[in-house]
């Protein structure tokens, strides 16, 4: 392979850079395409996990297909799909205010995406506790539980990004130069708020 | 000094030597150490088919290397090779003819497959149970439940397989078959036994710590002889005789 | 004092108390009465341990810094790079690529050594009919050697190899995210570990395919072995993730795709099977983790789940494994043929599209194992199709190498050497795969020593062939020392021959009926096992002196020029061992890899065109 030493200005930039940094917008790209990775790589994970739910459930001769099972019912979780979506809404709006790099508002619409997504947890965790059947209630608790707690478990990362951003935009590392963050965090927020759209269809609808 | 092209003709000539030879001696013999049923037969002839023509693909690359190896060598001229990046005519018949090979196979496979799975029609009829780790056999039309396993020759024979605990496999190495039996599911498959005679039969999936002995004997005898033998282990009421060598009382 | 700085000891400490942590509190709450199992205490104590561990190498030492949101400083974070020469960073969580990709070299060998003594034992245990080490030993040693073994070809190529290489090839200072990187290296030794002492915990035996029902009745040792194959998942992900970003996005100028060495494309397509395919097992050993912890119930037919779900889920993954196994050593076979056929790689980009349709292709084919598992009647056939033609893809890897070959300048040194025994290895192992992938014949060789023969032309073959030939041919540029050409040389003939000797018999054995899995076999097969279990114990001395040559070509063999080899890839055009980062300049790339035969090229330095 012909090489000769670099000459145009860019990579005389990376020469004189040290190892631990990097060119600042290659950085922001390598980051943006890692989530997009990362993502797909969830996706098929809950692939699998609804593969095994939709062929079991083909499977058995009813649905619930223990008797004395209730399916859920529908109005709380519901009512979080829509909190769910909104906190979607919301992230955006995160995104566009770090872009103009407007600091009082990223803060605002960071904490109510903060708070959308914790009522959720919490209106969730509140299902759990009430549903009346357990892991242990045959296939159908299984699937039940297992999909929705993965999902509630990402949720539960999302908003640890989520405080990341918020602790690091309040040491003003946050800016319209600096979001990548940001933006990461939105792809994978958008990701998780669409798993749990299409989990609500499947497990409760 | 050769020219390329009579390396080229050589190297396939001695290929094509090689090939046919191989290919005449090994597509005569039979490959399955026992065959004792219809299915075992096709499979035999796809697997002669199988080793008949793998013998010039192999024969391709070994003689390739070869040859390569005694007259390409550098000794220790530090010159480099021709720069040839390819050679278009060279791929496409490569990728053409292994294309074709492999479309045949799949063709004879799938035939074959067919054949053996195809005709679904019983004239007698075996319940297979596994457990671990022993194989119980019932014959509903006589009601009668054995270890070991009868069947008449030169019909077909439906098997249907269940298991109660894990998962194991019904295997008669002479009838070239193998079906899993898997808890909660009932598999089955259909055999025509051509040949009389008494034959091992194996569990072939790994289902713990008796998988090593988990094996039965299979007979394979005419209609007459397997009537008697069901007749006189069929479950008579107490205070008959008792029971027939290889029979047990359905539990 | 010294313990509490990050590294190795604090990290044992560390494992150490996390794992008193998690077991210590479920067994508390047991004394109180709450009923815990055995398998919830090894799983908490597990988690925490492997917290703990990371916490105390360092792992998580920038991340904490950034996610509170204050600047890393470039000071440190250079430091973690180590400074050139120094052995500890060798032993600390380290971001130097190339330490990363020796450390996993290390790992891989030392694991390959204990699972092949796993293999001895089960030699020894066929060598003779009848039972020597009993049937239970016999299910542990080998399911713990199938485990063991895949890691092993899982990590080996990709994580030494590939981690050292990659970025030198493509002309970068470092890995897009070197410290991620590092974390995915620090995630295994805990899981290996667990995995080596899962006979303390009542050792595994249902194989590494771990079928339920079996696995759910197997004891604790299975756990560990589901939660260990979890954790190196993870870890597989994460470097995919990295491999991919750094070969799309770090390329240095003038290295377009089509100029890429082959081996980075062959890594390249691994990493999209890593990510795409491994969070599928990853699920799928979860749920199987959740029947036997939390009483869930997928896959328990008792209580409505289906067992044949799991294979599927579970060969959806281990079939593209295979090719993650075997395409980096495929790459790295067709990188060295052209250094020693002193010719261009022969027909590169059909080369590449071959790579990429054995990928996809890969995803389509999982069933060619489940044939006799009571599928659908016909499913197979759309199978049997697909799996039979993968064989052209690959087939187009024997003919690149063997255009190459055709009319070069062969050098028949241990690398080339290596690269012949590949090739005959992998045909064997590749054709035997299509006698397996035609339904008609795999309904009798199914679960018989044909497969066994099989998989371990093809692994052997692919993976271990592979890491051999690589070993040798980068030997020089990671060390910057000269191996033993004749201890290689006796190391090659003696690892062939005995392979061949061990394995080409058990074909005959599978085809006469002898079954895998088995501790014990009918007399018949005596003397065939005896002879195999002698030849398998030549591998053992042949690696041994591999490990000799190695071991002592490190400390005192000859200095080695920057390129020996006079080949024109990148990573021959710095020094050797390279600098900490890499080039002094970012090379600006203008030709493709394999320019051999072109006349001297220009603007290769002197230094890079030095001979043998
Ligand atoms: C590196 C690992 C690796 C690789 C590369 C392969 C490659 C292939 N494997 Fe193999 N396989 C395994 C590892 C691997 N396998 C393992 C570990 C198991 C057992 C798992 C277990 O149960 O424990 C297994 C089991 C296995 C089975 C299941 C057997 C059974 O349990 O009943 C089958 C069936 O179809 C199969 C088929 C194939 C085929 C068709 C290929 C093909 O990709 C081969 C293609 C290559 C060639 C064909 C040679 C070169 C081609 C040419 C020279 C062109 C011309 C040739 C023709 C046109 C034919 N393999
Ligand atoms: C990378 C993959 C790999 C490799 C390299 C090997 C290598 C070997 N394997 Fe296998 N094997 C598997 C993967 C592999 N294996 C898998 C996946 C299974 C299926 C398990 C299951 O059914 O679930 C299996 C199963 C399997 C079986 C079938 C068990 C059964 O079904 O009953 C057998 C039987 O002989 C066997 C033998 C061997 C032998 C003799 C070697 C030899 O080649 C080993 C040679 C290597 C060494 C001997 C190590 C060298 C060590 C030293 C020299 C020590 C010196 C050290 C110092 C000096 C410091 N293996
Ligand atoms: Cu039953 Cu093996
Ligand atoms: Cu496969």
């Amino acid at each position: 392979m012909s090489v000769h030493a670099g000459t145009a200005d860019r990579h005389e930039h990376l020469d004189h850079m040290g190892l631990g940094e990097q060119d600042p917008d290659a950085a922001r790209g390598n980051m943006l395409l890692a989530v997009k990775l990362g993502i797909l790589s969830e996706v098929m994970l809950f692939g699998a996990l609804f593969a095994a739910y939709f062929v079991i459930r083909s499977e058995s001769p009813g649905w619930p297909p223990v008797a004395g099972l209730e399916r859920p019912a529908l109005f709380l979780p519901g009512l979080n799909m829509l909190l769910l979506v909104a906190s979607s809404g919301t992230m955006q709006w995160t995104v566009r205010s770090a872009r103009s790099g407007d600091q009082s508002r990223i803060r605002r619409w960071t904490r109510l995406t903060l708070l959308l997504g914790t009522i959720f947890i919490v209106i969730q965790g509140y299902e759990f506790a009430t549903n009346g059947f357990g892991l242990d209630a045959g296939t159908f608790g299984s699937t039940f539980y297992v999909l929705t707690g993965f999902h509630a478990a990402h949720v539960l990362a999302g908003l640890g990004l989520m405080a990341i951003v918020a602790t690091r935009r309040r040491r003003g590392l946050v800016s319209a130069e600096h979001h990548t963050i940001v933006e990461a965090t939105s792809y994978y927020w958008h990701f998780v708020v669409a798993a749990g759209v299409f989990l609500f269809l499947t497990l409760y609808v | 000094m050769t020219s390329p092209r009579r390396h080229l003709w050589i190297a396939a000539a001695i290929w094509a030597v090689l090939s046919i030879v191989g290919a005449v001696l090994v597509s005569g013999i039979q490959i399955m150490p026992v065959i004792a049923s219809r299915e075992a037969v096709i499979e035999n002839s796809a697997f002669v088919l199988l080793t008949v023509l793998s013998v010039p693909v192999l024969m391709f690359v070994v003689v390739g290397l070869a040859y390569s190896a005694i007259w390409f060598r550098a000794d220790g001229d530090e010159a480099d090779g021709p720069p040839i990046h390819g050679h278009r005519g060279f791929q496409t018949v490569w990728l053409g003819i292994s294309f074709a090979l492999v479309v045949g196979l799949f063709g004879y496979g799938a035939v074959g497959l067919i054949d053996i799975r195809g005709a679904q029609v019983s004239d007698f009829e075996v319940q297979v149970r596994a457990e671990q780790w022993a194989w119980h056999f019932t014959y509903p039309s006589a009601g009668v439940d054995s270890q070991e396993l009868h069947i008449p020759v030169g019909e077909r024979v439906h098997f249907i397989i269940n298991s109660d605990d894990v998962i194991h496999s019904f295997w008669v190495p002479a009838f070239g078959i193998k079906q899993d039996a898997v808890p909660g599911r009932t598999t089955q498959i259909y055999v025509t036994a051509t040949v009389a005679g008494t034959y091992p039969g194996l569990c072939a999936e790994l289902c713990g710590l008796g998988h090593t002995d988990m094996r039965f004997t299979t007979v394979v005898n005419d209609r007459a002889a397997l009537e008697a033998w069901l007749r006189q282990s069929t479950p008579s009421p107490a205070g008959s005789q008792p029971p027939a060598s290889g029979s047990e009382q359905p539990s | 004092m010294r313990a509490l700085k990050p590294g190795l000891l604090r990290a044992v400490l560390g494992a150490a108390i996390g794992a008193a942590i998690g077991a210590g509190s479920l067994i508390l709450a047991g004394s109180l009465g709450m009923e815990i199992t055995d398998g919830e205490i090894l799983g908490l104590g597990y988690l925490l341990a492997l917290i703990g561990f990371l916490l105390g190498i360092g792992a998580f030492r920038f991340w904490l810094i950034w996610a509170t949101g204050r600047e890393v400083n470039a000071q440190e974070e250079h430091a973690a790079h180590g400074t050139a020469g120094d052995w500890r960073r060798y032993f600390r969580f380290t971001t130097d690529h190339k330490v990363i990709g020796v450390q996993y070299l290390a790992t891989a060998f030392a694991l390959f050594l204990v699972a092949g003594t796993f293999a001895m034992l089960m030699r020894l245990e066929l060598a003779q009919p009848g039972l020597l080490l009993g049937k239970e030993a016999y299910n542990e040693i080998f399911s713990t050697h199938g485990a063991m073994m895949i890691t092993v070809a899982l990590i080996s190529i990709v994580g030494g190899l590939g981690n050292y290489l990659v970025p030198i090839m493509i002309g970068a200072r470092d890995m897009a995210f070197p410290k991620s990187n590092a974390f995915s290296y620090w995630l295994l030794p805990l899981p290996i570990l667990l995995v080596a002492i899962n006979p303390l915990l009542g050792g595994f035996d249902s194989g590494w395919t771990a079928y339920p029902p079996l696995s759910q009745q197997a004891n604790l040792g299975q756990q560990a072995y589901l939660m260990a194959f979890v954790t190196v998942g993870v870890a597989s992900i994460l470097s995919s993730i990295n491999f991919l970003v750094t070969v799309f996005r770090m390329r240095a100028p003038g290295m377009s795709l089509m100029r890429m060495p082959i081996f980075v494309w062959a890594l390249t397509v691994t990493s999209v099977l890593g990510l795409v395919a491994t969070s599928i097992v990853a699920s799928a050993f979860t749920m199987l983790l959740f029947d036997r912890v939390l009483g869930t119930s997928f896959f328990r037919a008792s209580r409505g789940g289906d067992v044949i779900l799991f294979q599927h889920l579970f060969w959806f993954y281990s079939h593209p494994a295979v090719y993650i196994m075997g395409l980096p050593g495929l790459g790295a076979i067709l990188e060295i043929v052209p250094v020693f056929a002193r010719k261009p790689l022969f027909a590169y980009p059909l080369a590449v599209l071959s790579f990429i349709s054995i990928g996809v292709m890969s995803f389509m084919v999982w069933a060619h194992h489940m044939f006799v598992s009571g599928m659908a009647t016909f499913f197979p056939i759309p199978i049997m199709l697909t799996t039979e033609l993968i064989s052209v893809p690959t087939g187009i890897v024997f003919l690149s190498a063997l255009g190459t070959i055709w009319m070069g300048r062969l050098h028949f040194k241990v690398p080339m050497l290596w690269v012949f025994g590949f090739i005959w290895a992998f045909l064997i192992g590749g054709i035997t795969g299509v006698f397996l992938a035609d339904v008609p014949t795999d309904l009798t060789l199914h679960d018989t020593y044909f497969v066994v023969a099989h998989f371990h032309y093809t692994i052997v073959g692919g993976a271990i062939f592979g890491l051999f030939a690589g070993t040798y041919y980068w030997f020089p540029k990671i060390t910057g020392r000269m191996y033993s050409e004749r201890l290689g040389k006796l190391h090659f003939w003696w690892f062939t021959l005995a392979f061949n000797a061990t394995f080409l018999p058990m074909f005959w054995l599978g085809i006469e009926g002898m079954r895998r899995r088995v501790a014990d076999y009918p007399a018949q097969f005596g003397g065939v096992n005896l002879w195999i279990s002698f030849a398998a114990f030549n591998i053992f001395l042949s690696v041994a002196v591999f490990v000799f040559n190695i071991v002592r070509s490190w400390r005192r063999g000859p200095q080695a020029a920057s390129n020996p080899w006079r080949a024109q890839t990148l990573e021959w055009q710095t020094a050797s061992p390279p600098p900490i980062q890499n080039f002094d300049h970012i090379p600006t790339v203008t030709t493709g890899p394999y320019e051999y035969g072109s006349g001297p090229l220009i603007g290769v330095p002197a230094e890079g065109r030095s001979t043998p």
